[in-house]
């Protein structure tokens, strides 16, 4: 009987401990949503709880009427999406390669492939913003594409998948004369969706996200992408009046829809994450 | 008959398609291979080659041999930014690493109902854009009217200048971190957890082992190839941190939160000290190098035990 209470209060503490906890994380963007609705003065009004006077839309109004919000917003979703195509399509085909194949210099390859993962871009942020810069790729798009196009995580992903589909469904496409290419396009690809939905959604979460790289290659309000729109917002108000009622409007727009996304998509999410981990 | 013929058949196409099947993984692989030389391994060539001169990208490049790395090593910004960096590296291993830990083992726990929800309100932070959220922060930092420092106000106390105190300011930076990758580095626990057998923890409960037992003597154990793969992504992400200093403090007050990127960033980009900042991402290179190699070590650890 004893036992069975302490097992009770165990059980309790756990939900306690998990669920305040849980609660913890959220505040901050339940805080975001919900001062996206006050003005900035209510915002730096004490207490921070207290809701605004009147719930109204006009830092979302103003955001999109007075700022060069939609052409951010416009921009980071054409980045995003054309980048991710292309890591698709390429990311596909190198992991096919690796998983599927045996040819020469294959070891060495990987372990370039493999050892390139490790390297954090931002020890090359300088030389590479230099070799834009030559060829006047700053504040053109393509800077934010084509060196981003084949990353070697992707590669590294897509393998894993490629290897658990059977061989012998492409030995028996081969003997019935389809190409290599034709094997990858109509046996290999539709085998591997679950693969290719983890890594869109893992590559364009990190180009919605990313910061330093569109802050130094995109110059002028048309062609900057949200994360750096929103941080100029506070540099191209005057200091007296930074708009953060409205700045968290904007911050509500860019994150609410990828929260959306991983909520439904969470299952690819995580398993995109941990392939590396676990499996190696 | 028939059949030989068929065999003679399929010889001849598969030896028609032989060049294909031979060269069409090299067409595969080659797209990574030709962007990682001209957008990787040439920029990190022309580093190390720019790291000798002094370079503002209008005039002339003058060369200074090791001047660069001299000047460097004795720069008292670029000695704060390491030792902001590796504060952060070191409190992400101490305090958000074992967290995630603990957390993976409670999400993990049979007798936790909705699992899946709460899981999912600590994953959020993973997805969230850093300069949203660090925008958010920055209002519950307010030092007079800050989320943070409202209970301090109304019990009198004295409020907490988050922002402005060159140690406090440091501690904000890392309840961001915190907040930010609590949650990714569980999504690495739980997953490590999945691969650790039932029967250990039965065969524990049946000799009476208890909680603390069952955590020190079993999942500890069973997870050290993750928790050393997972030490090794907090530190290679430590030191890529920018956005979170950046927006929050500006590396501020007095660099007290400057990051290594952030400086690198200020004088290679802002100051257009191109030769100094790439003497800057050389000794970078060289630190992740060598860190990356102990990372590959021990995926050769994770590969033996799959």
């Amino acid at each position: 009987m004893g036992e069975r209470f302490g097992q009770r209060l165990g059980v309790i503490a756990l939900h306690v401990v998990v669920i305040s906890g849980a609660l913890l994380t959220v505040l901050p963007i339940a805080f975001m949503i919900y001062s996206s609705f006050k003005t900035t003065t209510e915002i730096f009004t004490l207490p921070p709880w207290l809701p605004p006077a009147e719930w109204s839309f006009k830092n979302y109004e103003t955001l999109l009427t007075g700022w060069h919000f939609p052409y951010w917003y416009a921009n980071s979703i054409i980045y995003a999406a054309v980048v991710t195509v292309f890591v698709l399509f390429f990311c596909s085909l190198a992991g096919f390669a690796f998983a599927k194949y045996f040819f020469r210099g294959k070891n060495f390859l990987f372990i370039i492939l493999i050892g390139s993962t490790m390297i954090p871009f931002q020890l090359i942020l300088i030389p590479l913003f230099i070799l834009m810069s030559r060829i006047d790729w700053v504040n053109h798009p393509a800077s934010m594409i084509i060196p981003w196009m084949a990353p070697a995580f992707g590669i590294f992903l897509m393998r894993q998948y490629i290897q658990a589909v059977p061989s012998e469904l492409m030995e028996s496409a081969r003997i019935d004369g389809a190409s290599e290419f034709r094997i990858y396009a109509q046996v290999i690809v539709p085998l591997v969706r679950p693969g290719l939905t983890t890594l869109a959604i893992l590559t364009f979460l990190g180009s919605w996200n990313s910061y330093i790289w569109p802050l130094m290659v995109l110059r002028g309000n048309e062609v900057i992408t949200l994360p750096v729109g929103i941080a100029t917002m506070r540099s191209q108000a005057t200091a007296s009046q930074i708009p953060y009622g409205e700045m968290m409007a904007a911050a509500t727009l860019v994150s609410l829809p990828v929260i959306a996304l991983f909520l439904m998509l969470q299952r690819y999410f995580i398993s995109g994450l941990t392939i590396g981990a676990v499996k190696g | 008959m028939a059949q030989a013929a068929m065999t003679r058949g399929r010889e001849a196409r598969e030896s028609g398609g032989f060049q294909q099947h031979k060269l069409a993984p090299y067409a595969f692989i080659s797209p990574f291979y030709v962007l990682f030389a001209f957008f990787f391994l040439a920029p990190s060539l022309i580093a190390l080659v720019l790291s000798l001169f002094r370079w503002d990208g209008i005039n002339d490049p003058r060369f200074v041999l090791a001047r660069n790395y001299g000047r460097l090593l004795s720069d008292k910004v670029f000695a704060q930014a390491a030792t902001n960096t590796a504060i952060y590296a070191i409190a992400s291993l101490l305090i958000v690493l074992p967290l995630a830990l603990v957390l993976a083992v409670l999400l993990n726990a049979k007798s936790l109902r909705f699992s899946n929800v709460w899981r999912a309100m600590y994953f959020t932070p993973v997805v969230t854009s850093t300069v949203a959220i660090t925008l958010v922060f920055q209002i519950l930092y307010n030092r007079d009217t800050g989320l943070l420092n409202a209970p301090l106000i109304y019990l009198g106390l004295e409020p907490i200048y988050w922002l402005g105190d060159r140690s406090w300011a440091k501690v904000a930076i890392i309840i961001l971190i915190a907040w930010r990758s609590t949650g990714l580095l569980t999504i690495y626990f739980l997953a490590g957890l999945q691969s650790i057998p039932e029967e250990l923890y039965e065969a524990a409960s049946i000799d009476g082992a208890s909680m603390l037992q069952k955590f020190f003597r079993i999942t500890i154990p069973m997870l050290r190839p993750i928790i050393l793969f997972v030490s090794i992504i907090v530190l290679l992400s430590s030191i890529q941190i920018f956005d979170e200093p950046q927006i929050l403090t500006q590396g501020g007050p007095a660099n007290s939160t400057m990051s290594v990127v952030q400086y690198l960033y200020e004088r290679g980009y802002t100051r257009l000290r191109l030769g100094f900042a790439s003497a800057v991402g050389t000794v970078l290179f060289a630190t992740v190098f060598i860190l990356s190699l102990l990372q590959l070590q021990w995926y050769g650890v994770f590969r033996k035990e799959d």
